[in-house]
């Protein structure tokens, strides 16, 4: 009989992590990297700064006003994200969504201003904005955020499209490439509600249970 | 009736195990904000009072990396006194540990006067500063942002700043984001468990 307890306990120790690894009871999105510090100026004239995304979740993408079609319609993917916002059970935490152009000279108030009129941008929701300070720009894109891009001959730039979704914390949670066959605002929402499904049911002992989802790497698709 | 007794008693001492098993090896929760990035953290170079300092020069070490600055009223001096609680509540473990502070004025610091400024808190701590871009590269791959504002006549400008500290681990990861104001036992608690 002891022979029978100290296999089905053996068992048990392999096959619990394995069935947590292999049947996940608990998604959760990766804490990828910190997002960068940066301060940014928006459509309005406003300061924006990562302190004042602090508490928020947030969506950027990357882009300039001038871009040649075709060019990465990541505007298209925002709006919806914005559109749908109700349908995510997002608790305390606001969702932000913040497109920051790579081409201050350009992009001016004015201009960012006139772009978030013409995508249909609610204010409240969603910023257009560039760097405060241009010789910071590549440490805040190219450097904290990840997104290559380089400004071609001809004034144009040549860019990786991507969104980043970043948590209250300042952590980035999500990359998604940009890609015009995909409907990506459907699982960066779907990332969403798994992030405020973290945030607000991540206390006490669940707090171990969705540890043990990082370590196992239960990730959502 | 034997028999039931054997097997309640067979379940009852599973459940046990089990329970003991999830209590032992359960995941560590950090008093912080866990990062799991496979990639080094960004390697600096600043100015301290020998010359050059690089995160890298580190390695082997966890770091607990902070933005401030000397003429810096509250938030600074009280989170430097509670990193040297921290490293008295480390013991012998303190040798594993280096504090770097990174002065984000780097108008009016100087590499000594961060040294001085550091080593009143612990003589162990690192005081470092660097050119304003450096300082502004540095900052923003940390997720840091500070913004000088006016003062009164008594401290000058001021400086608002990213109050957070950054632990990078032995093999130079970034794994550890720390509020300002939590308790310095909390804090060696997370230290001692990367340590081991």
């Amino acid at each position: 009989m002891r022979r029978r307890i100290l296999i089905a306990v053996l068992v048990l120790v392999v096959a619990a992590p394995l069935a947590f690894a292999i049947f996940q009871p608990i998604q959760v999105l990766p804490r990828i990297r910190l997002a960068p510090g940066f301060s940014l100026i928006d459509q309005d004239g406003n300061r924006v700064t990562s302190e004042d995304m602090r508490g928020s979740f947030v969506l950027y993408d990357f882009t300039y006003s001038q871009c040649p079609e075709p060019c990465a319609n990541l505007d298209a993917t925002m709006r919806q994200v914005q559109d749908r916002v109700g349908e995510i059970d997002l608790g305390d935490v606001p969702l932000r969504l913040v497109t920051i152009s790579f081409d201050p000279e350009r992009d001016t108030q004015e201009v960012l201003l006139e772009k978030a009129q013409a995508v249909g941008a609610d204010p409240a929701v969603w910023q257009f904005a560039t760097v405060e300070n241009p010789s910071l720009l590549k440490t805040i894109i190219g450097g904290g955020f990840e997104d290559y891009y380089a400004q071609n001959e001809d004034g144009s730039f040549t860019f990786d499209p991507k969104f980043v979704l970043v948590d209250g914390w300042g952590t980035i949670r999500g990359e998604y490439q940009y890609r015009s066959s995909v409907p990506e605002a459907d699982r960066i929402i779907r990332h969403i509600g798994v992030l405020s499904d973290e945030v607000q049911k991540s206390t006490g002992a669940a707090s171990v249970a969705y540890e043990a989802a990082h370590l196992f790497l239960c990730y959502a698709k | 009736m034997k028999r039931l007794i054997i097997i309640g008693g067979s379940v009852a001492i599973v459940l046990i195990v089990i329970l003991a098993i999830v209590f032992f090896v359960r995941p560590y929760v950090f008093h912080g904000t866990v990062i799991q990035s496979p990639d080094p953290a960004y390697d600096f170079t600043l100015e301290g009072t020998s010359g050059p300092v690089s995160l890298s020069d580190f390695r082997g070490k966890v770091v607990v990396l902070y933005f401030g600055y000397t003429f810096c009223p509250d938030v600074c001096p009280a989170t430097m006194a509670d990193l040297a609680r921290t490293m008295e509540d480390l013991g012998k473990r303190a040798g594993d540990v280096q504090v770097i502070m990174v002065s984000v004025d780097p108008g009016r610091d100087t590499p000594e006067t961060v040294e001085k400024y550091v080593q009143t808190f612990d003589p162990s701590f690192i005081g470092l500063t660097g050119t304003e871009a450096q300082i502004a590269e540095t900052a923003s791959m940390y997720g840091i942002y500070y913004f000088k504002h006016e003062g009164t006549a008594a401290t000058g400008y001021l400086i608002d700043h990213t109050a957070s500290m950054m632990v990078i681990n032995q093999d130079g990861r970034l794994k550890l984001v720390l509020s300002f104001g939590t308790p310095p036992a909390d804090i060696a608690a997370d230290l001692k468990h990367m340590i081991n």
